[in-house]
C-alpha cells in the first residue's frame, strides 16, 4: 500500500469536509436540506471508522510524520465512533437551532480529522499544528450559537484558556527542540536514552516538560488547567460538549501517551511523579466541585474532569513488559473506549431532556422514570458505569487502571482514587435519586425521543454492557495497540 | 444436567426480570408471573441440596467456560457444602419475599418485581461464583437493586438510608477490589480456588496484612462487623419489609460467606495474625449490638441492631477458627492450652459450623422477624414500641408467630437459634476463652430485649386504643383495632417457622453440609507448609 | 557572534511578559496580545536553536517558526471574531464580566 493509502481515514474525512463545504456554498440551503449535511457527515464518519478498523490489522509503519499503528487506529476508531454517535444523536438538535448547518458539519468533520491526525502524529510540529487545528475549530463550535450569551462566552473562555495553554506548550517544545535538535519523537526518544546524557540536561528538561504538559493537560482537562472545562461544557451546544468531553479527550490522551511513553520514555523518573500528582489533583478537584453542582450538564462536566484524573493514573503506571495483561497503557485505552460510549450516552440522555424541557437543571430530571422510563433506565446505566459499578464498561476501565496502579505498587495513588470513587458515587446517585425517588403525580408530561437519539442511546447501552460483560474482543484490540506503541519505545 | 443446573438457576431470575420488564402487563400478571418464576431457582436449589454428593465432597455442579482469557478470568461456577444451604436460603427468602410483596406493594409494581429478580440473581451469583471477577461483579450489582428498593419503596427517611447504604458498601467493596487485584498480581489468576492453592503473600506478612484488611473491609461492611455497621440500622429500618428481609436474610451473609470462602483459605497466615482482632470485633458486636437493642424504641430498628449482635456470633466463630489456620499456629495454641492439635481442630470446626449455622438461622429467623414487624406496620403505620400493648389477646395468631421467632432468635433450646450459638461458643471457648466468655453476655442481654422490650411492650399489658390514631387492615381499609394475620401472611411465615422448629429439633442434615465444608477448609490449611 | 544565551534570555523575557499579560490583564484584547508575545518568544527560541544547532541544513526550527506565524494569524482571527461576538451582546470585552457560566 502506498503512503497516501495509509492516510485513508484522514482522506475520507477531508473529502467529506470539503464536500459539505462546497455543497453549502453551491446550493442555497434552507433548514430542511441543511439537515441532510448531518447525515452526510455521519456517513463519512462511519466509513472512516471502517477504514480505521481496517488499519488495526496493518503492520506498524510510518507515513508523513504519522505512525500508522494499531494504537493510532484504535484511537481513531474510538474518536470516529464517538463523533458518529454525536452526529446521529445531535444532528437534529443542531439543525433545529441554527441556519448555518453547512458550516457546522464542515467543522465537525475537520475536528474529527484533527483528532485523527493527532492519534498518529509522531512529530512535534505535527502535534502542535493538529492540536491548534483541533482547538481553533473547537472554539468555533463551542461558540456556534453566537447570539446566545452563554455559547459565545463558552467559546471565548475556551479560546483564552486554550491559546494561553498552547502558547506555553509551544515554548516548552522549543526547548526540547533546542536540546535534541530534532522534532521527531523517535529522535527525541533516541536522544534521551543516550548513556552519556548529562545530569544537567535531564534536570533542564523538567521545566520544558512541564511547559509542554500545559498544552496536553489543557486538552485533556487535567488540573490545574481544567477551569475552562465546566464553563465551556456548560455553555456550548450539547453535541459539542459531548464530543469535547469524550472524543477530544481520547485524542488528547493518545498524544500524551505518545509524547511521554515514546518520546520521553527515558525520562520517566522525572515525569511519572508529576503525572501522578496531577492525577490526584484532577480527580479530587473534579469530584469535589461536582458534588455541589445543581446543573446536570455542569455536573457531568466536572465528572469528566475527574475521569481524566483516573485515566491519567493509567499513564502513570506504564511498564514496557507487563506480563499480567493488565497494564497502564491498555488500561488507558480501555478506559477511553468504555468512557466514550458511557459519556456520549449520558450527554445524549441529557440532550433528550434538554430538548423537551429546555432545561438541564436537576429539577428537569425530577421523576424522569415516569415520563420516559426507558430513557431513565439507560441514563441510570450510564451513570452507574461512570460510577464504576460492575457489569458496565466504566467498571472494566477502572478495573484495569486501578489494577495497573496496584501492580506498580502506587498504593497511595490507588487509595486516593478509592476515596474519590466513593465521593463520585455520591453525586451520580443524586441524579439517579432525582429521576426515581419522586412520586408519580408531580412528574409532568411524557417525553418523546427522536429516532436518532433513541438509536444512539441504544448503541451506547449495548456497547457499555458489551464492554462490561464480555470484553475479550476489546481487550485484544487494546492489547495490540499498547503492545505496538511499547515495542516502538524499545526500538 | 449436572453442569447446566447452576447456569439455569443463576440466570433464571435475570430472565424473570426481563420478562417482567418487557411483557409485564397488569400488576396482577406481574405479581403472579414473578412468584411462579421464582419457584424455579427454589426448585433447583432443592435439587442441589438433594444432589450434593457427600462421599465425593468438594466443589460440585461445576461450570467452567472461558471468559476473559487476557486476564485469566473464567466463567467458573460451583457449589459446596457451604454455599448450597445459602443458595437455598436465598431462593427461599426471595420467593417468600416476592409472595409477601405481592400482597403489600401497590405502586410501581413492575419496577419493584424487576428489581427484586435482579437482586436475587446477584445474590445467587455471589454464592456460586468461583472467579474473583465474577464474584465481584455479582457482589456489586447487588447494591443497585437494593438501593432502589430502599429509595423508592422505603419509609420516611429512605433517601438518606439508601445513599448511606450504597456509599458505605461501595467504599468497602472498592477496598476489596484492590485486595483482589493484589492477589491477582501475586498469583496470576482470578480463580478463587487456584489463588487459594497458590497461597499468595505467605512469606510477606506486611503485604498480606494489607490485602487481608482490604478484603476484610469489603466483607466487614457487608456483614456488618462492628464498627462498620452504622449503615445497617438506617437501611434496615427504612427499607420496605421484603427489602429488610432480604438485607438481613441474605445480603449480610454475603460478607460472612466471603470471609469463609476467600479470606481464610487464601490468606491463612494473615488470618492467624489478625484473628484476635476478628474475635474481638465479633464479641464486641455481640454485646454492643445487644445493648443498643435494649435502648431502642423503634421496633424495626431494634430488630436491625439485633442483626448486628447476631452477626457478631458469625464473626466470632470465624475469628476463632482463623486463629488456627496454619499448622504452626495450631501447634502453638495446642501447647498453650495443653490440648491435642486434633481436639483444637475439632473446636475450630465446631466454631465454623456454629458461624455457618448462625448465618443460615439468622437468615430465617430475622427474615421472619422483619416480616412480622412489617405485618404490624402495615396495620398500625407506626413502629414505635411504646404505642402498642396488649396485642396478645387481640391478635393471638400473630402473637404466637412472634413468640416462636423471638425465642428462636434469643437461642431457646429446641429452636433453630440455639444450635448455632451453642456450636459457636463451644468452638470458640476452646480457642479464645476470654472473648467467648465476654460474648456470652450478649445472650443474656438478647433475652432481655426480646422479652422485656418486644413481648412485654407490644403483646402484654393493657391495650389502649387511644395510642394509635388509625388502625387499618392489611389492605389499607380502616379498622376498629388490630386485626390478626391473614392468609398470605400466614403462608409467608409458615415455611420459616417450620424451618426454625425443624432445625431446632433435628439440625443434623443441615449441619452435615456445613460440616463438610468446614472440614475441607481445615484439611486444606493443614496441608500448607 | 552573539551567544545563544542572549536570544534565549530575550525570548524568556518576552514569554514572561506575554504570560503576565495573558494572566493579569482583564481586557480580552490585551490577553490576546499577551498570547501573541508568548508565541513569538517560542519562535525566537526555535530560530535561535536552529541557527546554533548542529543540523542547520535541516531547517526544522525555521519551518516550525513559519508555521507558527501562520497559525498565530488563524488563532488571532478566530479569537477576535469570538471577542466581537461577545462584545456585540455585552458591550464589554472585560474577562471578569463574563460571569454567566460559573460555579
Amino acid at each position: 500500500m502506498n503512503a497516501l493509502g495509509l492516510l485513508l481515514p484522514e482522506l475520507i474525512l477531508l473529502v467529506g469536509a470539503l464536500l459539505v463545504f462546497l455543497l453549502d456554498v453551491a446550493y442555497d440551503t434552507d433548514r430542511e436540506s441543511g439537515a441532510s449535511y448531518g447525515l452526510v457527515s455521519g456517513l463519512f464518519l462511519v466509513v472512516a471508522f471502517l477504514a480505521a478498523f481496517f488499519q488495526m490489522s496493518l503492520e506498524p509503519q510510518q507515513a508523513f510524520m504519522m505512525d500508522i499503528d494499531a494504537f493510532a487506529a484504535f484511537i481513531k476508531m474510538t474518536v470516529f465512533a464517538g463523533m458518529a454517535l454525536v452526529a446521529l444523536a445531535g444532528g437534529r438538535y443542531m439543525n433545529r437551532r441554527t441556519y448555518n448547518q453547512g458550516e457546522f458539519w464542515t467543522f465537525f468533520l475537520i475536528v474529527s480529522l484533527a483528532m485523527s491526525i493527532l492519534a498518529g502524529a509522531n512529530n512535534l510540529v505535527l502535534i502542535y499544528i493538529t492540536i491548534e487545528l483541533l482547538s481553533i475549530t473547537s472554539y468555533m463550535l463551542a461558540a456556534f450559537f453566537r447570539d446566545e450569551l452563554r455559547s459565545a462566552e463558552a467559546g471565548m473562555k475556551y479560546f483564552l484558556y486554550g491559546s494561553v495553554a498552547s502558547a506555553v506548550m509551544l515554548y516548552g517544545l522549543s526547548f526540547i527542540y533546542g536540546a535534541v535538535g530534532s522534532l521527531d519523537l523517535r529522535e527525541v526518544a533516541g536522544f534521551f536514552v543516550q548513556p552519556d546524557l548529562t545530569e544537567e540536561l535531564r534536570v533542564a528538561m523538567i521545566p520544558a516538560t512541564l511547559l509542554a504538559l500545559a498544552g496536553f493537560a489543557f486538552k485533556a482537562s487535567l488540573a490545574p488547567f481544567y477551569q475552562w472545562a465546566p464553563d465551556t461544557y456548560e455553555g456550548s451546544p450539547t453535541p459539542v460538549t459531548t464530543y469535547l468531553s469524550t472524543a477530544s479527550k481520547a485524542a488528547a490522551f493518545a498524544v500524551m501517551a505518545r509524547f511521554f511513553v515514546v518520546g520521553l520514555s527515558a525520562l520517566d523518573v522525572e515525569w511519572v511523579p508529576i503525572l501522578a500528582g496531577l492525577s490526584i489533583l484532577t480527580m479530587t478537584m473534579g469530584n469535589l466541585a461536582a458534588l455541589r453542582q445543581n446543573n446536570v450538564k455542569r455536573l457531568l462536566a466536572y465528572s469528566s474532569v475527574a475521569h481524566a484524573g483516573y485515566i491519567l493514573m493509567g499513564l502513570v503506571a506504564v511498564a514496557a513488559n507487563a506480563a499480567s495483561g493488565m497494564d497502564g497503557l491498555n488500561g488507558v485505552l480501555l478506559y477511553l473506549f468504555a468512557y466514550l460510549f458511557t459519556n456520549v450516552g449520558a450527554f445524549v440522555s441529557l440532550m433528550a431532556v434538554e430538548e423537551t424541557t429546555g432545561s438541564v437543571e436537576m429539577e428537569a430530571f425530577q421523576g424522569l422514570i415516569h415520563r420516559a422510563p426507558w430513557l431513565a433506565g439507560m441514563f441510570t446505566l450510564f451513570l452507574l458505569s461512570l460510577a464504576g459499578i460492575p457489569a458496565t464498561g466504566g467498571f472494566l476501565g477502572k478495573f484495569f487502571v486501578f489494577g495497573a496502579a496496584v501492580q506498580h505498587q502506587y498504593y497511595w495513588l490507588v487509595a486516593i482514587a478509592l476515596v474519590n470513587a466513593g465521593i463520585a458515587a455520591f453525586y451520580y446517585l443524586r441524579i439517579i435519586r432525582t429521576m426515581y425517588f419522586g412520586s408519580q403525580e408531580d412528574a409532568g408530561s411524557r417525553l418523546e425521543l427522536p429516532l436518532g437519539m433513541q438509536a444512539t442511546l441504544l448503541i451506547c447501552t449495548l456497547a457499555t454492557l458489551w464492554i462490561g460483560l464480555y470484553p475479550p474482543q476489546v481487550l485484544d484490540w487494546v492489547n495490540t495497540a499498547s503492545q505496538q506503541i511499547l515495542t516502538a519505545v524499545l526500538f | 444436567m449436572e453442569s447446566i443446573v447452576l447456569v439455569v438457576m443463576l440466570f433464571w431470575p435475570l430472565l424473570a426480570a426481563l420478562v417482567v420488564l418487557l411483557f409485564g402487563g397488569s400488576d396482577r400478571a406481574v405479581k403472579t408471573s414473578s412468584i411462579l418464576m421464582s419457584l424455579v431457582p427454589l426448585a433447583l436449589s432443592v435439587y442441589l441440596l438433594w444432589g450434593y454428593d457427600f462421599e465425593a465432597g468438594g466443589i460440585q455442579f461445576q461450570v467452567r467456560a472461558e471468559w476473559i482469557p487476557q486476564i485469566n478470568a473464567s466463567f467458573r461456577l460451583g457449589v459446596d457444602g457451604l454455599s448450597i444451604p445459602l443458595v437455598f436460603l436465598t431462593a427461599l427468602l426471595s420467593t417468600l419475599s416476592l409472595y409477601y410483596s405481592a400482597g403489600v406493594i401497590r405502586h410501581r409494581v413492575k419496577e419493584y418485581f424487576f428489581l427484586f429478580h435482579l437482586l436475587e440473581m446477584s445474590m445467587l451469583g455471589v454464592f456460586v461464583a468461583l472467579d474473583y471477577v465474577l464474584f465481584y461483579i455479582f457482589w456489586e450489582i447487588s447494591l443497585v437493586p437494593m438501593y432502589f428498593l430502599i429509595g423508592i419503596w422505603g419509609s420516611d427517611n429512605r433517601d438518606y438510608a439508601a445513599v448511606k447504604f450504597f456509599i458505605y458498601t461501595l467504599v468497602g467493596s472498592v477496598a476489596m477490589l484492590l485486595a483482589i487485584l493484589a492477589i491477582f498480581f501475586a498469583t496470576g489468576t482470578f480463580d478463587i480456588l487456584d489463588a487459594a492453592a497458590a497461597q499468595p503473600f505467605s512469606q510477606q506478612l506486611t503485604i498480606a496484612s494489607l490485602v487481608f484488611w482490604g478484603l476484610f473491609l469489603g466483607f466487614a461492611f457487608k456483614v456488618p462487623s462492628f464498627p462498620f455497621h452504622t449503615w445497617l440500622p438506617d437501611a434496615h429500618t427504612e427499607a420496605p419489609t421484603a427489602g429488610s428481609v432480604i438485607l438481613a436474610g441474605v445480603l449480610l451473609k454475603l460478607g460472612a460467606y466471603g470471609l469463609l470462602r476467600i479470606m481464610l483459605p487464601t490468606l491463612p497466615h494473615a488470618a492467624v495474625f489478625w484473628a484476635p482482632w476478628l474475635v474481638a470485633l465479633g464479641a464486641i458486636a455481640i454485646v454492643y449490638g445487644a445493648f443498643v437493642c435494649v435502648a431502642q424504641s423503634d421496633l424495626k430498628r431494634l430488630i436491625a441492631y439485633s442483626s448486628v449482635s447476631h452477626m457478631g456470633y458469625v464473626v466470632l466463630g470465624i475469628g476463632a477458627a482463623a486463629a488456627v489456620m496454619t499448622p504452626e499456629a495450631l501447634a502453638d495454641l495446642a501447647n498453650v492450652f495443653s490440648l491435642s492439635p486434633e481436639a483444637l481442630q475439632d473446636s475450630a470446626a465446631m466454631a465454623i459450623n456454629g458461624a455457618t449455622l448462625q448465618m443460615f438461622n439468622h437468615g430465617i429467623i430475622t427474615g421472619a422477624l422483619f416480616f412480622l414487624v412489617g405485618i404490624l406496620y402495615e396495620r398500625a403505620h407506626t413502629r414505635d414500641l411504646f404505642r402498642f400493648g396488649g396485642l396478645s389477646a387481640r391478635t393471638p395468631y400473630y402473637y404466637g408467630l412472634m413468640m416462636v421467632a423471638a425465642f428462636a432468635s434469643l437461642g431457646l433450646p429446641g429452636l433453630a437459634g440455639f444450635w448455632a450459638e451453642f456450636f459457636t461458643f463451644r468452638g470458640a471457648f476452646a480457642i479464645v476463652p476470654a472473648w467467648a466468655a465476654f460474648g456470652t453476655l450478649g445472650i443474656i442481654i438478647t433475652a432481655v430485649y426480646f422479652l422485656y422490650r418486644i413481648i412485654q411492650n407490644v403483646f402484654l399489658g393493657e391495650y389502649d386504643p387511644a395510642k394509635i390514631e388509625h388502625w387499618t387492615t392489611v389492605d389499607g381499609q380502616p379498622a376498629e383495632g388490630p386485626t390478626d394475620v391473614v392468609g398470605f401472611e400466614k403462608l409467608t411465615l409458615w415455611p420459616l417457622v417450620a424451618a426454625m422448629l425443624l432445625i431446632g429439633i433435628y439440625p443434623t442434615p443441615l449441619v452435615e453440609y456445613f460440616n463438610q465444608s468446614a472440614l475441607e477448609l481445615l484439611n486444606f490449611v493443614s496441608t500448607l507448609s | 557572534m552573539v551567544p545563544l544565551n542572549w536570544y534565549l534570555t530575550v525570548a524568556a523575557l518576552l514569554f514572561a511578559l506575554g504570560l503576565y499579560g495573558a494572566l493579569a490583564r482583564r481586557n480580552a484584547i490585551a490577553v490576546l496580545m499577551g498570547i501573541e508575545l508568548m508565541l513569538n518568544a517560542a519562535n525566537l527560541n526555535l530560530v535561535a536553536f536552529w541557527r546554533y544547532g548542529e543540523q542547520v541544513m535541516a531547517l526544522t526550527g525555521q519551518v516550525f517558526a513559519i508555521l507558527i506565524i501562520a497559525l498565530a494569524a488563524a488563532e488571532a482571527a478566530v479569537g477576535l471574531a469570538l471577542i466581537i461576538a461577545v462584545y456585540r451582546d455585552r458591550r464589554t470585552v472585560d474577562v471578569e464580566e463574563l460571569d454567566l457560566l460559573q460555579g
